[in-house]
């Protein structure tokens, strides 16, 4: 037997993912970082079907090359072609920023919810640990870490991530604060929630809108860092096209040949800028209270 | 006719701060009727809230006795806890915060009878029924089904809080303030709501407030605190006649009648409020009482029986 | 018996001529707040007129448009989104909305003062009260700082808060104290119009009748005229001399207090006493209006009140214009068309029901 129609059903509505979308959509420049964004994902899928010897393939017959037809962007000082290395090098930049990203978001808000659910001694601990963390700049930590481990695509992921984790715990354990608080976690206790319940279905959705919109921030951040270490050498080897790598390698030659180093920089300041309109915009597209 | 279903015996709420302790709600004992509403009235900080949420044990009291159907909730486990909490629900004031943001008026309404496994075996079709059932009861709209709360006013909102109380089928609900944050237009519709459902399930309200003329309308007792303590304790005709603790009379004095020439004289309280931290063992009100007598130093005043069912707490209330 | 005479004249409101001894003088007012794709319609075409010494309460439920009144006479509509689309505010006869900055911040505090609902937000935490005080005589007045702070004591001490108190901070002082010192505050200068929103509303009862006599005092020794914006009947029944009913934006019942309190007219303003628990019966339901407060982004046409309304029919989606019952009290509601009409409400001292 066929079952009713549910009424609910006939009531269907857009969905708050949808309804989120639609909300982002109003905001232009959270449109102009996505579709930034957007094109960078292209880009990499495209760069899987360049060849990697024509990216390092050297030709010192040409080095420091203008911009022109052949050479977009010019080439470096190994007349290898800047063009193509830059488009190369977004895997790199986006994987690091990312999955360093990840990385600290999943530590820091796991520990963010502790610290902020049982409070006390625990909280107490963690919050002066992430303190001490805090006061070392990121640079320095993330330099220490990869001249202990080695300059690799991991290594730095995981020198980037330590470093951003402290702004997870923060940000989780603030809002975890602020929701435990609110009545409807009450409202849960009353009608027989369990505790464990509680968190999962009441407190940490509603905790987690401003994860992802520091998510995106940080993101930017991370790609930053990870260019600045691999500026100053400490990054991947020499030879992978990464952002970083690739403005430090037109360093010496800035004066005669300033598209070396002004392609690539132009691209991570790009690719930060998008992702931090982002996260701009998502703040205000999570917030289910702001309808209009 | 004593049947009651709650007693609350020498409850005692005290808050650790940094500057000592702060007395929430000292010593209160008092009971509730099978089927009637105790009205439990004071101005901010007297400690009528922490008193309704030790109830229903949001929080912990730090003493004290509650006996809901002549069981103790202090001293039950987990297990016990939930199986009363079918029994006894809260609604709370703001309509604002009491709900979940990311739920929609069907999930909040579902929420307790699948947690409770109160329809074991319910099909969807099922529940949806019961859930529009219950919003048909506290006059929802069957087209706000799938609407989240931001998107309905304040007296939707507290309507969807009262249904999902009423999904347990509970016989006692603790109203804390539940009208306060409405339009006047609006609140008399919440209240004649509760009343319409109090009749036909023979509910037990708590009903805390601060808006005497709400109190009155609904209460059949009354109980006034002030400072963590109750002060007077009566039926609510004969608290509104003849209010016995200088507290009450300026409390009741102070109330504006939305009638022309029709504040009636004014008893001015004087004086700061004192306290709640490491209050000294005298009475509360004494610092802002107009009848202030030479014993009032001297220990806090218990409450006494004056006439029949009517209590107060002063030391001069034989000089009247 | 309805249409009858009222001994007390107070001031017509409505659309007649310009009288220079006003205070106040608001005409035509509408207020718009333009969101991204939508209007919310906050005032839509009041009027009214405060005279020296008068108070004026403006009652009504969220939403229905006081507190954009009380922002818009002082220029202080929050734009973008806000914007005051069209209306004339005169404060003794000069427009404020042809003000320049500089002019505007003469005439506020100066002429006309707000206070605000929440006294817990409106003070400034990290400076003294008095400062606060002095401030604002300092600012207006042609006096040294001793001079302001001398004169700041007073205003305390005027307000019933010991002078010695004026070196304290906000957070040493009890809700009810600081609401006093943001009335000293906006009267300090001594302005000719006080516009009170809703400055009772986080008070206690007991506090709040407190707060209620001092302005009441207050008053009538400086002769301050006052507009008081509320939600609560027993505020307006206590304090106003003339009453002025808001619904969705728009004035639908005024008169003197009597008037509007002993014969309402308004179905909206039957429904508002009938709502209230009464102070005297307990048996019987209450009847509140039924539905909910219109979208102020889709006003109904004509009478915004109708869809709510028992007495509506289909003519009141006309436009609608004040109809006078008497001098002094008009209504905005096109069933007195019909002569026979009347409201059930029938209200003789307290007899309610």
């Amino acid at each position: 037997m066929k079952e009713k129609e549910l009424v609910s059903k006939r009531y269907r509505k857009r969905s708050q993912l949808g309804d989120i979308f639609h909300r982002l959509r109003k905001n232009k420049g959270s449109m102009f970082g996505l579709c930034i964004i957007i094109l960078l994902l292209v880009i990499l899928i495209l760069s899987f079907f360049i060849d990697y010897n024509a990216v390092t393939a050297t030709d010192l017959a040409n080095r420091y090359q203008g911009p022109s037809l052949k050479h977009p962007f010019g080439t470096d000082d190994m007349g290898r072609d800047m063009f193509l290395r830059t488009l190369y090098g977004t895997r790199y930049s986006l994987s690091i920023g990312f999955g360093a990203t990840l990385l600290a978001a999943i530590v820091g808000v796991i520990i963010g919810s502790v610290s902020g659910y049982y409070g006390g001694l625990v909280d107490d601990l963690i919050m002066r640990l992430t303190d001490i963390i805090s006061s070392i700049p990121a640079m320095l930590l993330g330099m220490v870490i990869v001249s202990i481990l080695g300059g690799s695509v991991v290594n730095l992921i995981f020198a980037v991530g330590i470093c951003s984790i402290q702004y997870y715990i923060r940000i989780t354990r603030a809002s975890i604060l602020a929701i435990r608080g609110q009545e409807y976690v009450e409202a849960a206790k009353v009608i027989g929630m369990s505790d464990l319940r509680i968190i999962f279905t009441q407190i940490l959705p509603n905790a987690f809108s401003p994860v992802i919109v520091t998510f995106s921030a940080t993101i930017g951040i991370a790609i930053l860092v990870s260019a600045s270490l691999s500026f100053i050498g400490l990054g991947v080897a020499v030879p992978m096209p990464e952002w970083g790598a690739l403005v430090s390698s037109g360093r010496n030659a800035l004066r005669t040949a300033p598209f070396v180093s002004t392609f690539p920089g132009l691209f991570i300041m790009i690719t930060v800028l998008a992702f931090n309109v982002l996260g701009d915009g998502l703040r205000d597209a999570l917030d289910p209270k702001l309808k209009r | 006719m004593s049947d009651p279903i709650l007693e609350v015996k020498n409850l005692k709420k005290y808050f650790k701060t940094s500057s000592g302790m702060v007395h929430a709600v000292d010593d209160c004992t008092f009971s509730i009727q099978r089927g009637r509403t105790l009205g439990v009235v004071g101005e901010s900080g007297c400690g009528k809230s922490t008193t309704g949420r030790c109830i229903v044990r949001l929080i912990e009291p730090t003493s004290g006795e509650i006996l809901y159907d002549h069981q103790d909730i202090n001293k039950m486990n987990r297990h016990q806890l939930k199986r009363i909490r079918k029994d006894m629900q809260f609604i709370f004031q703001d309509p604002y915060y009491s709900l979940n943001p990311r739920n929609t008026v069907y999930q909040s309404i579902a929420a307790p009878i699948k947690l409770n496994k109160l329809m074991p075996g319910a099909t969807k079709s099922q529940m949806e029924e019961r859930v529009l059932e219950l919003m048909d009861t506290v006059g929802l709209a069957e087209r706000m089904i799938n609407s989240y709360p931001h998107e309905l006013d304040g007296g939707r909102r507290q309507r969807i809080g009262i249904a999902r109380a009423l999904a347990m089928d509970p016989q006692f609900i603790v109203c804390d303030e539940p009208v306060s944050a409405l339009d006047v237009s609006i609140q008399a519709q919440i209240l004649n709501l509760l009343k319409e459902l109090q009749e036909k399930k023979n509910l037990t309200y708590m009903f805390i407030t601060h808006d005497l003329s709400v109190v009155k309308y609904f209460s059949d007792d009354i109980v006034v605190m002030y400072l963590g303590q109750i002060v007077e304790k009566a039926p609510a005709a004969k608290l509104f006649e003849n209010p016995r603790h200088p507290y009450t009379q300026a409390l009741l004095s102070a109330e504006l009648l939305p009638v022309v020439g029709g504040s009636k004289k004014r008893i001015q309280l004087t004086g700061e409020i004192s306290s709640p931290l490491d209050p000294p063992d005298e009475c509360r009100f004494a610092k802002r009482c107009p009848r202030h007598c030479r014993d009032c130093d001297c220990g806090m005043p218990g409450l006494v029986e004056i006439e029949p069912e009517h209590f107060a707490a002063c030391h001069c209330i034989g000089d009247l | 018996m309805l249409f009858a005479k009222k001994k007390k004249i107070a001031p017509t409101a409505g659309y007649e001529e310009k009288d220079s001894d006003y205070v106040l003088e608001v005409r035509d007012l509408v207020v718009h707040y333009e969101l991204e794709n939508e209007t919310v319609k906050a005032v839509n075409q009041i009027s009214f007129q405060l005279k020296k010494g008068e108070t004026l309460g403006l009652v009504g439920e969220t939403g229905a448009g006081k507190t954009s009144t009380a922002l818009a006479i002082l220029n202080l509509v929050p734009d973008p989104p806000g914007v005051i689309k069209n209306g004339e505010i005169l404060v003794n006869g000069k427009d404020v909305r042809s003000m320049s900055p500089m002019e505007l911040e003469k005439v506020r505090g100066k002429d006309i003062s707000i206070i605000f609902q929440d006294p817990m937000t409106s003070l400034n935490p990290v400076m003294t009260v008095g400062e606060q005080i002095a401030e604002s005589i300092f600012l207006h007045e042609d006096v040294t700082r001793a001079e302001s702070f001398e004169k700041a004591r007073e205003m305390l001490e005027m307000v019933g808060i010991p002078g010695a108190r004026a070196d304290e901070y906000p957070h040493q002082f009890s809700g009810g104290m600081k609401q006093r010192v943001v009335i000293a505050i906006a009267l300090a200068c001594n302005p000719r119009c006080l516009l009170a929103d809703e400055p009772t509303t986080a008070l206690d009862v007991t506090i709040q009748a407190q707060v209620l006599d001092m302005m009441n005092d207050l008053k009538m020794r400086l002769g301050t005229s006052l507009v008081m914006i509320t939600h609560d009947l027993g505020v307006i029944a206590s304090i106003c001399d003339t009453v002025a009913v808001m619904y969705a934006g728009q004035i639908v019942e005024y008169g003197t207090l009597e008037d509007v309190f002993n014969q309402p007219m308004h179905p909206y303003t039957e429904g508002l006493f009938n709502s209230l628990p009464s102070m005297n019966h307990k048996e019987g339901k209450l009847k509140p209006i039924p539905g909910y407060m219109p979208d102020p982004t889709k006003l109904p046409e004509g009478c915004a009140f109708a869809p709510r309304c028992r007495y509506a029919t289909k003519d009141c989606s006309k436009p609608l214009k004040p109809r006078y019952v008497s001098d002094t009290h008009y209504v905005l509601c096109d069933a007195y068309d019909n002569p026979q009409f009347h409201i059930e409400l029938q209200r003789g001292g307290e007899a309610c029901e």
